[in-house]
């Protein structure tokens, strides 16, 4: 970082930066993000805690350096330590060391490195440029970040009715879905999204057959872009006090979010909640930590409440307090400030969490392999479903059958963080849908063009729920696509979601047996407020967008020296003059020069 | 048009149209009229309409050169100030340069 921050510096002189993935994490840790994140879309603030705002009693995360938001006038390109990295070093060894002290003399190893962007300053310009006051036919410079969050309810419930719907009370299981880097497109976001997404999911699946009894519905969410100032969580709470939702903020009865869980060695999770909601009495916060207390008794992992008065860890959950305060728990790995070392860096990855699988398996025994930690997380996730199974008002003496499947939770663990093409995840990808997952599946919230597209990790989680929490209708494909049960239902439509799934293959052949899942899984639009207001500086939503780019490339060459092209470049110029010297001088004396020696007086015409 | 073969008379009317059609905001036609007419006005043996049409170089002068004033100093404006003018800046602009403030 240091190193970062005196070649921005002395930018002037430095073109482009090319930097090599270590094969190891870094021990010392490393984390690009700020040091207390999302400072500003939290509930705390001037009007709200303000002795708990931008983090002054708990810094959350310490490691961090900011440098993921310093503008730098020169690319910065990452590239893996293989064969084109030899030779790039090659390139330099042979032609850019300076041998004996001597400078170095050409020709020299040069290289270029092109990622163009289309949009400049701040947001509100870029914006404001995307449609300009005289344009022919404007190209756009930017786009606002946007993607979709996923939710499902374990009962159904009609969504083309929007607002308060009567009788229903909800409790809100949330997590995120996504991360970031300082480099693009490599994020893994292992401990700080894929553990807490992998064990919601897990749970939902050990709850699948357990909630129809329940007294309330319980509502899984993903947020999606929450890790830039919660976009997804910010817009479905405005959705909801704007009537514009399945339900609305008064049916919530309480909210659980699960943040990064991968359990240290001391197998202690922690239980966060807002010391200011609680003053007030109506907040019943204890109920639901006595819930999980006792969720977790007889499993592997002790459950704790912080011993210090503390904010909130940046979470989902702050931006529900911001409307109405709601009792709900944010469950972490982490008593004060972040445990993750390499929070919203490359390195939280599948090593940081230590699934180490034997290089000597095929990705298949790969995939089979229960490593200790996706055991430590199935405690986790069965922790969770029980928790909710008591706070959504189940019976203390049916939640021991409620257990989270350990190698639902290594196969979950394998497809998000080292391979997404494996047999599991294949069998439930939508038929229509192969091909476009490419190997390695990171996760980083996209761009929309004005219409929100639906990414891949998003697409992932959608799959698995629905294959996880729904039920095999044994309708037609058409039926399938149509969304109706048979070709005369209309009515269930909008509560349930059809799904076409491409299913296992069949032996001894390369056809699949595809089914039709129904589920209750729903999709909702995560852009931030912010742009459907249009208000581009708004301080309470995030106003991130992205530029638009071309080609993002980088190649290497030999340059020849500057003597020689001005050589050639002078050798040019006196060509050039030369000959016009010569016209010159021949077409002056033309007559003396061309003359055929016979009088050209009689000639007729 | 080679101004040899005009008669004296048809040469004063067309500097004067060119004159007269400069003040439509055609600055370049009193470039024309300046370069064209330079050597008919200054170099030429005198005869009666060359008076009359020194003046009118000599005018188309002036305002050429107020005019090369004007648009220089309002194009160096422009261009330096136009990233910090912000809103304006842009309405003011018909193609704005990607990647660049």
């Amino acid at each position: 970082v240091p190193i970062l921050m005196k070649l921005k510096n002395g930018s002037s002189r430095v073109a482009g930066v090319l930097a090599v993935q270590p094969t190891s994490n870094p021990p010392e840790g490393f984390s690009p993000h700020t040091s207390c994140p999302n400072e500003n879309t939290g509930v705390y603030s001037e009007t709200y805690g303000p002795s708990y705002a931008h983090c002054n009693v708990t810094m959350w995360n310490p490691l961090g350096t900011g440098i993921s938001y310093e503008e730098f006038d020169f690319p910065i390109f990452s590239v893996k330590d293989d064969n084109d990295t030899e030779v790039i070093r090659r390139c330099y060894m042979e032609h850019n060391r300076a041998v004996n002290g001597s400078t170095p003399q050409y020709p020299l190893c040069a290289m270029q490195l092109m990622s163009h962007m289309a949009a400049v300053t701040d947001t509100a310009t870029c914006m404001r440029r995307n449609a300009p006051t005289f344009s022919l036919a404007p190209d756009g410079v930017c786009d606002p970040l946007g993607d979709a969050n996923i939710w499902a309810s374990t009962k159904p419930l009609n969504s083309s009715t929007k607002g308060h719907k009567d009788g229903v009370s909800v409790v809100i299981a949330a997590t995120k879905l996504d991360s970031r880097s300082f480099f693009f497109d490599v994020a893994p976001g292992a401990d700080s999204a894929a553990t807490g997404l992998v064990a919601l999911l897990a749970a939902a699946s050990a709850l699948h057959n357990a909630t129809a009894e329940l007294n309330r519905t319980i509502l899984y969410t993903f947020f999606n872009g929450e890790t830039f100032d919660y976009i997804g969580s910010s817009r479905m709470v405005y959705d909801m006090a704007k009537n514009d939702f399945t339900v609305d903020l008064d049916n919530i009865h309480s909210i659980l979010e699960v943040g990064q869980v991968a359990l240290g060695p001391d197998s202690r999770l922690w239980l966060h909640s807002d010391p200011v909601s609680k003053r007030n009495s109506s907040v019943n916060v204890e109920t639901l930590v006595s819930n999980l207390q006792a969720a977790a008794a007889g499993l592997n992992l002790s459950l704790g409440e912080p011993n210090v008065t503390q904010p909130l860890p940046p979470s989902s959950f702050q931006r529900f307090l911001l409307e109405r305060p709601i009792p709900g728990v944010v469950i972490e790995n982490h008593q004060t400030s972040f445990t993750n070392k390499y929070y919203q860096s490359m390195f939280d990855n599948a090593e940081y969490l230590k699934l180490n699988y034997p290089p000597n398996l095929t990705p298949e025994e790969q995939l089979e392999l229960v490593t200790d930690s996706a055991k430590a997380l199935t405690e986790v996730a069965t922790t969770v479903a029980r928790g909710l199974y008591l706070q959504a008002g189940g019976e203390l003496a049916q939640m021991s059958r409620i257990q989270a499947d350990s190698e639902l939770v290594s196969k979950m663990l394998y497809t998000f963080l080292v391979r997404v093409n494996n047999s599991w995840f294949d069998q439930l990808v939508k038929s229509d849908w192969t091909g476009v997952l490419s190997e390695l599946m990171l996760y980083e919230i996209n761009t929309s063009e004005r219409k929100v597209k639906t990414t891949e990790p998003a697409l992932m989680v959608q799959c698995i729920l629905a294959n996880l929490t729904g039920s095999i209708a044994n309708i037609t494909e058409g039926n399938c696509q149509d969304k109706k049960m048979d070709k005369d239902e209309n009515m269930n439509k909008d509560i349930y979601s059809y799904l076409w799934v491409q299913g296992p293959v069949r032996p001894n052949s390369t056809e699949r047996d595809s089914f039709c899942v129904r589920s209750l899984v729903r999709q909702s639009k995560a852009l931030s407020p912010a742009f459907e207001l249009s208000e581009y500086t708004s301080k309470n939503y995030s106003t991130w967008a992205e530029s638009r780019w071309s080609a993002i490339k980088g190649r290497i060459f030999l340059v020849a020296s500057h003597d020689l092209e001005m050589l050639t470049l002078g050798v040019g110029v006196g060509v050039l003059l030369m000959s016009l010297l010569l016209t010159y001088i021949v077409s002056s004396k033309a007559d003396i020069l061309f003359s055929s020696g016979r009088e050209p007086t009689n000639a007729t015409y | 048009m080679n101004l040899e073969r005009l008669p004296n008379e048809e040469k004063l009317t067309l500097c004067r149209k060119y004159y007269l059609g400069g003040f439509a905001f055609l600055p370049f036609l009193w470039l024309v009229n300046v370069v064209w007419f330079f050597r008919e006005a200054f170099i030429k043996p005198a005869y009666t309409e060359q008076l009359q049409i020194k003046t009118y170089v000599q005018r188309s002068a002036v305002g050429l050169l107020l005019w090369v004033a004007v648009l220089t100093t309002w194009i160096t404006i422009f261009q330096h100030f136009r990233a910090q003018w912000g809103e304006v800046g842009d309405s003011l602009s018909f193609t704005i340069p990607r990647g660049t403030p």
